[in-house]
């Protein structure tokens, strides 16, 4: 082509552009022909670009870099090599590695269903919003809000046998003599520890399911009562089936929250006695930063992103569903 | 976008006041009253409670925390614990370090956070989609999963050991969440109203500072809300990237004076310290507890 024909090309090709029929429309060769004149595409993209930046710097390259050094035995400090998938087996065959997997997989099967019935029961009571019903989703969801690592000082204090007040309060009910070591043994320190995540975190699935709650038009519960059905079975037929979106992503939610869990186990028991309360994310620490194998630690949490990122994609693919 | 359920909006349901889903008739309704009046004793015993018992820990001697209850010392109430975090240079340098942290997280994220919204909400350009998924992207991906090789990245940026380092990577962890409802709060804006500014000759900035802000206000006091929590109460990243032990935030340096690193653990040093982590976050959540729940439900409202 000659140069006449190029530029005949391109003058054709403006004039079409423009008689697009859009009015105001401008042409951007790198960030898109949709922006207008008001609205350049360019400033568009420039508005979003640092966030972008943000997010692949320190999310993206770590996940990228992550795949790479579990392929290596770096060391915290000092020179690394290659070794191919030697951490994966390596963690493979180590027993703690499992037992981390279990407990975390146990922890998680203990809380979920109680937080979500626990959250459902909140919900229930505060919808109505009768008198003091802010009151009370307030105080339903102020531990959530205080955050875990709080709590878990906190209850540090109440745990100690004798002097704290899970014991005072138990022993003056009758049901121990007060000096139970609640943080040294390993099923009793995960059963408060249980108790204490049931009592923060419900608040959470109950904002998740209160907005769903209130969305369900009187009619429909009203045309059920004149059928004569009991309360149960209306909560039953009506208010669950048409929750099944927030419960659903409450549930997830929740899972993955409990599979990430550390705080708590950090704080209260340190995982211990030995490995009794260790849970995934803390073996990858300990892993890490305590016996320096971040080749290995790596491997672990290469393990638990796809883990993860499983259930989210599920979580997704579940809410898109009724778009 | 979708909404979780179809509501059917009569102008019954829209009128009434206090609409009451799952609603009975008389005697259910009795019923119904005590139950609710039952659940919200309870709720007070099993939520308030703890907290209040909380803040009095805080306020006894740490001999009289570490002992079986005495009726004789146990309502010995004081604020020695407060004045004894005060003089104890590491925590209260802590508590400094973590009101910078969460400041710093909150504003930056909000700025990012907002500028992004802008752009994905009122502009079109060619692969906003593709960015914003990305950005979408690292809900899916938690921080706890690449807490290695965010390590090693930090440290070669150095990054590590500082607070500036801590405030970036709170601020990516919380921009997703932020970078949603803005989005929403700019989508949500009429046209109109952005169309008589432009008009009027603003551009891009001008309109934002003229017209848009007062508009999408709550969706940055949400973001920023949400942002300062998170950065308040973190622990995992805090132990990691940060080693120095001048710049400790607060949460950190809780749990070294816990394993003796200050020396022999007080538990009166302990319970004012946790109770002064805990204080900040109450009020604030009661005074913009509306943004909070409206962030939350927005969040769920994935359109």
């Amino acid at each position: 082509m000659t140069l006449s024909d190029t530029t005949a090309t391109t003058a054709a090709r403006t004039r079409a552009a423009t008689e697009s029929g859009i009015p105001g429309r401008r042409r951007n060769r790198i960030f898109g022909d949709e922006g207008t004149l008001t609205h350049p595409s360019s400033h568009g993209f420039l508005l979003v670009l640092p966030a972008a930046i943000f997010v692949c710097v320190f999310v993206l390259a770590p996940l990228v870099f992550a795949l790479y050094i579990s392929l290596t035995n770096w060391p915290l400090i000092g020179s690394y090599k290659f070794i191919g998938l030697d951490n994966y087996a390596t963690i493979g065959e180590d027993p703690a590695f499992w037992q981390a997997v279990g407990y975390t997989l146990t922890y998680t099967a203990i809380v979920t269903l109680p937080i979500l019935g626990l959250g459902y029961l909140m919900a229930v009571v505060v919808r109505a919003n009768r008198p003091g019903s802010t009151l009370i989703r307030t105080l339903f969801f102020l531990p959530y809000v205080i955050g875990l690592s709080t709590l878990s000082f906190l209850m540090v204090l109440e745990a100690q046998p004798n002097s704290g007040a899970v014991n005072l309060l138990l022993k003056s009910l009758g049901i121990t003599d007060g000096t139970t070591a609640w943080l040294v043994d390993g099923p009793l320190a995960t059963g408060l520890i249980c108790a204490l995540i049931i009592w923060a975190v419900s608040g959470s699935t109950m904002v998740l399911l209160l907005s769903g709650m209130q969305a369900i038009p009187r009619e429909v519960y009203e045309s059920a009562e004149v059928d004569g059905s009991s309360w149960i079975s209306r909560e039953w037929h009506i208010t669950i089936p048409m929750l099944r979106r927030p419960i659903a992503m409450s549930l997830i939610l929740s899972v993955i929250g409990s599979f990430l869990a550390f705080s708590q186990f950090f704080i209260m028991t340190g995982g211990g006695p030995g490995r009794a309360t260790t849970p995934i994310v803390l073996y990858i620490y300990q892993r890490a930063f305590v016996q320096l194998q971040v080749g290995a630690a790596t491997a672990a949490s290469v393990i638990l992103i796809i883990v993860v990122a499983a259930i989210s994609a599920v979580q997704f693919w579940l809410l898109r569903e009724e778009d | 976008m979708a909404t979780m359920a179809q509501p059917v909006e009569t102008s019954r349901t829209r009128h009434r006041p206090a609409a009451r889903s799952g609603g009975g008739g008389g005697s259910e309704d009795r019923v119904k009253s005590i139950l609710y009046w039952l659940s919200a004793f309870l709720t007070l015993v099993v939520f308030l409670v703890p907290l209040l018992w909380f803040v009095m820990r805080s306020l006894q001697p740490g001999t009289v925390i570490a002992a079986p209850p005495d009726p004789s010392t146990f309502f010995d109430l004081s604020f020695d614990n407060f004045r004894g975090l005060r003089a104890q240079g590491d925590m209260f340098r802590a508590v400094g370090n973590s009101l910078i942290v969460a400041l710093g997280t909150a504003l930056l994220t909000t700025v990012l956070a907002t500028m992004a919204g802008y752009g994905f909400g009122r502009f079109k350009f060619r692969g906003s989609g593709i960015l914003f998924g990305l950005i979408l992207l690292t809900l899916m991906i938690p921080f706890q999963a690449i807490l290695t090789p965010l390590f090693i990245q930090l440290n070669e940026m150095r990054l590590t050991d500082s607070l500036l380092g801590l405030v970036l990577f709170y601020s990516t962890v919380n921009l997703a969440f932020g970078t949603f409802v803005m989005r929403t709060a700019f989508m949500s804006v009429p046209d109109g109203l952005e169309e008589a500014a432009r008009l009027d000759g603003s551009g891009t900035i001008g309109t934002f500072f003229h017209v848009l802000f007062p508009l999408v206000m709550p969706g940055m006091a949400t973001t920023a809300l949400f942002a300062f929590l998170a950065a308040w109460t973190e622990f995992l990243g805090a132990l990691v990237f940060i080693t120095r032990q001048d710049l400790f935030t607060l949460p950190v340096a809780l749990v070294n004076l816990q394993q003796g690193t200050y020396g022999q653990l007080d538990f009166g040093l302990l319970a004012a310290g946790s109770v002064t982590a805990m204080i900040p976050c109450v009020i604030l959540f009661i005074a913009l507890q509306r943004y909070y729940v409206a962030g939350l439900t927005a969040g769920s409202l994935k359109g």
